[in-house]
């Protein structure tokens, strides 16, 4: 009874909890502008002990909300939606981003998170403008914490009691949804470092050669969890959602996609200024863009309006909050830097129209458009739709038409960028180093149309840029080594391999990450243009053909499981002699039936199974299934893993003093 | 007698045959129709969904839908004219693909539109930049001076 009564309790202390993170972020959000009023400079640094507290408070929250998970305490109405006592325990914790109000207070904490780190790092490194960076931060969780404690509020109590509560939604009791959430928002709110350090440098007309170096770092961070976040949700829909795809140009999915593309140009241009002193203002608008695009995917997803536009009406408290506030934030940050972009010029000019810096710009063009092209699909259907009431979709097949011209053309830059050397190109050069892999490209190109004759023609392009990627990548790095070879004769092979890598993490921390990228348009390549399906109806011990495929249905059993029942399939592969269990699982709580593919996989393709509806009855009964074969699927993975080891190598770098600059120009390339 | 034999011969290697039976069987075969249906299916939007094309959908709307692209098949109705069959009663919000006339226009535009016009602007940009001459060599600190001493010697 004293236990029970004390876990009750612990519920309203993390609501407490929450109510004085609110207090805490306000102040520090107001803590350098009161310094100013008063003409008391020490206020400032209040902030600074803020940024703690207020992390230790929402963390506290946090803990209360899980704790209440673990020990159902249905007292809660957000553990009653959310939860249930047949729940296995690993998603009893995960419920907490499995709905709305905590998605928020997920954001919000992963916020204070970063917040608090920033301002350890900050006592030390830019102490003087830290409370500044903090107030953005402050603000932008004022900005939550009033959406979460007024509108969507976890911590509500229900009375009375529910006995038991409505489970989790089945689709998200999936080990890849209990971590795509996290890593989302550790990406989108990433995001919002840089968006500090810019306001911040903008109100402090803060030179950029003391921040831009930070900001990078903060951007690849974000951009390396957005990244992970993404293809976790990829892979997620992949085996879960049982239609043989991972992508679908969901409005959802696309609301994480346009940050990430920006985060994208944004990592490229941010290099421009660290080392030829250009694009300040630019840097400073795709940050703001960056984060805002972040804001806006949370809006999209968090306001309803993606179901239709009426649903917004209908409920319009947290949609039009979350509306107002991202307008606000977006009037605010547009407006100081529209009033103060400008503080800083460009110290530098261009030396030539082909260069580093220029490819660059090119980079920039092609991300920026890739963005708002998906930023148009996504809005437009719901722009059209309030303005003139015409419904219209716009679907996976316009967004492929779209993006993957643009595409081509990144991976076209991305072949060629990284031979041509900073302020100026020499044309002979350049041309004698690109003369191998383009040739190496066209072989692939033209190998492709003739293997795989008739195809769509996004396949030999596709082949041809990425051996042209592949082949760049490779001879500069041969380049590198012959020429570490030459200095240090007689150095082992393998040591100078590694020694060449080590010695500039930075760029060819880079060059693995665009591998990890060729690695993902492998992949997409060959389940986009040669994915073979067939769906048939099979009695047990009927065989079907799938290309080279031969799969021997072999009957299905049913039992039940924790929290739901399973019908399973058994199927053999004949070729191999494995056997691959789709399932189509109902939760009883829910009344929902999901599906669970059964997958071989192997590194050149995967057989993707699904059994769909039984068709007769009785001892004659037959099942509808579907079968994929789906090339080369396994790389979009394998590339996500190679991208984020590249991420690493780059991060691993330290900052290189003029110095060092000196005593090895041999890296600047 | 070696008639026996014969036909025991037969029996036991019929019998042997018969174990990779399921190995020879026939292998099921799609139904051409069941294909076709899918193939329109796909381009449809199962309208009460959210964002999925008919032919992935297991809502009940696009069961019925299927069913009827089924019939209208069956009955000989061509690709084009089951399409204008749903398109009568949806609207454009039921192809997956939005149409490059009417309310769907801009979408089509703008992309290339938007890549042309920043494309110019970051010529221009480049341009102008270049021609603004860059800092006399004097300007450069003394360090920078080293370091581009330092990146000539490489070159040669």
């Amino acid at each position: 009874m004293f236990l029970s009564g004390f876990e009750f309790n612990l519920v309203e202390l993390g609501h407490f909890a929450a109510y004085l993170a609110f207090a805490v972020a306000l102040v520090m959000a107001l803590a350098p502008a009161a310094a100013q009023f008063f003409h008391r400079p020490e206020l400032a640094r209040v902030g600074i002990n803020a940024s703690i507290a207020v992390f230790v408070l929402t963390t506290l929250g946090g803990l209360a909300m899980i704790h209440a998970f673990v020990t159902d305490n249905f007292s809660v109405q957000y553990v009653a939606t959310n939860s249930n006592s047949k729940l296995p325990l690993f998603y009893k914790v995960s419920a907490l981003w499995g709905g709305h109000e905590g998605s928020l207070y997920l954001w919000v904490w992963v916020l204070t998170l970063y917040t608090v780190v920033v301002g350890l790092h900050g006592r030390k490194h830019y102490p003087d403008r830290l409370p500044t960076i903090l107030a953005v931060q402050g603000a932008l969780m004022v900005g939550f914490f009033g959406l979460i404690l007024f509108l969507s509020n976890p911590f509500l109590r229900l009375f009375p009691m529910p006995p038991d509560g409505r489970d989790l939604n089945p689709l998200l009791q999936d080990p890849g949804m209990v971590f795509h959430p996290p890593m989302l928002y550790l990406g989108y709110v990433g995001f919002s470092v840089p968006f500090a350090f810019a306001m911040a440098a903008l109100i402090t007309r803060w030179k950029s050669e003391y921040w831009i170096a930070h900001i990078r770092r903060w951007a690849l961070i974000a951009w390396g969890f957005l990244t992970t976040g993404i293809i976790l949700g990829g892979w997620w829909a992949y085996y879960e959602l049982g239609w043989g795809g991972y992508w679908a140009w969901d409005p959802v999915e696309n609301a994480s996609f346009m940050p990430w593309l920006v985060g994208t140009a944004l990592v490229h241009s941010i290099t421009v200024q660290e080392r030829r002193r250009m694009l300040h203002a630019w840097n400073i608008f795709l940050v703001i863009t960056a984060f805002s695009l972040s804001l806006l995917g949370t809006f999209l997803v968090r306001s309803g309006v993606l179901s239709s536009v009426h649903a917004f009406a209908v409920d319009p408290g947290r949609g039009a909050y979350i509306l107002a506030f991202m307008t606000v934030v977006l009037t605010v940050s547009f407006s100081i830097f529209l009033a103060r972009g400008r503080y800083q010029e460009a110290e530098e000019g261009m030396t030539s129209m082909l260069s580093r810096e220029s490819m660059f710009v090119w980079n920039n063009v092609v991300f920026t458009v890739a963005a708002a092209c998906v930023l148009l699909g996504t809005l437009y259907p719901l722009a059209l739709e309030a303005l003139s009431g015409d419904k219209i979709t716009v679907g996976a097949p316009y967004f492929n038409a779209v993006m993957v011209p643009i595409f081509l053309a990144a991976l076209l830059l991305m072949a060629v960028a990284p031979l041509v050397p900073w302020r100026k190109a020499n044309p002979e050069r350049l041309r004698s180093r690109l003369l191998v892999p383009v040739a190496l490209g066209l072989t692939a190109g033209v190998v492709m149309l003739v293997a795989a004759w008739p195809l769509h023609w996004t396949g030999p392009v596709a082949a041809a840029l990425i051996a042209f990627v592949s082949g760049t990548i490779f001879t500069d790095y041969a380049r590198a080594v012959r020429q570490r070879r030459v200095q240090h004769p007689g150095e082992l092979l393998p040591r100078s391999l590694a020694r060449t890598l080590l010695g500039n993490r930075r760029h060819y921390g880079g060059m693995i990450v665009h591998l990890g990228i060729i690695t993902i348009a492998i992949g997409l390549t060959g389940s986009g243009l040669f994915r073979l399906e067939k769906s048939v109806v099979m009695a047990p011990g009927e065989v079907v053909e799938v290309g080279s495929e031969r799969l021997r249905f072999d009957g299905v059993r049913s039992f039940q499981r924790d929290n739901y029942f399973t019908l399973q399939g058994q199927f053999t592969l004949l070729d191999r002699g494995v056997v691959v269990l789709p399932e189509r699982r109902r939760y009883p709580v829910q009344e929902m039936p999901t599906t669970e593919s059964g997958i071989h996989s192997t590194l050149w393709r995967d057989v993707y199974v699904v059994i769909a509806d039984p068709v007769g009855e009785g001892n004659k009964t037959k099942w509808g299934v579907h079968v994929y074969v789906n090339p080369l699927i396994q790389w979009i993975w394998g590339g996500g893993l190679i991208a984020l080891f590249g991420l690493g190598v780059t991060l691993t770098s330290r900052r290189r003093t003029a110095r060092d600059a000196v005593a090895a120009p041999a890296v600047a390339s | 007698m070696n008639k026996t034999w014969l036909r025991l011969v037969v029996c036991i290697c019929g019998l042997l045959l018969s174990f990779t039976l399921p190995v020879w069987a026939e292998p099921v075969q799609e139904d051409p129709l069941d294909r076709e249906v899918l193939e329109i299916a796909k381009d449809l939007r199962c309208t009460v969904c959210q964002n999925q094309p008919v032919a992935e959908s297991n809502a009940d709307l696009a069961k019925d839908m299927r069913q009827i692209i089924r019939e209208q098949l069956v009955a000989g109705k061509s690709r084009a004219e089951i399409m204008d069959y749903f398109m009568a009663r949806y609207g454009d919000y039921v192809l997956m693909k939005p149409p490059t006339e009417r309310a769907g226009l801009l979408l089509w535009i703008i992309p290339p539109l938007l890549l042309i016009t920043l494309a110019l602007l970051s010529w221009v940009f480049l341009r102008q930049r270049s021609r603004t001459s860059p800092p006399p060599a004097a300007a450069l600190s003394k360090q920078d001076q080293v370091r581009v001493r330092a990146a000539r010697q490489q070159q040669d």
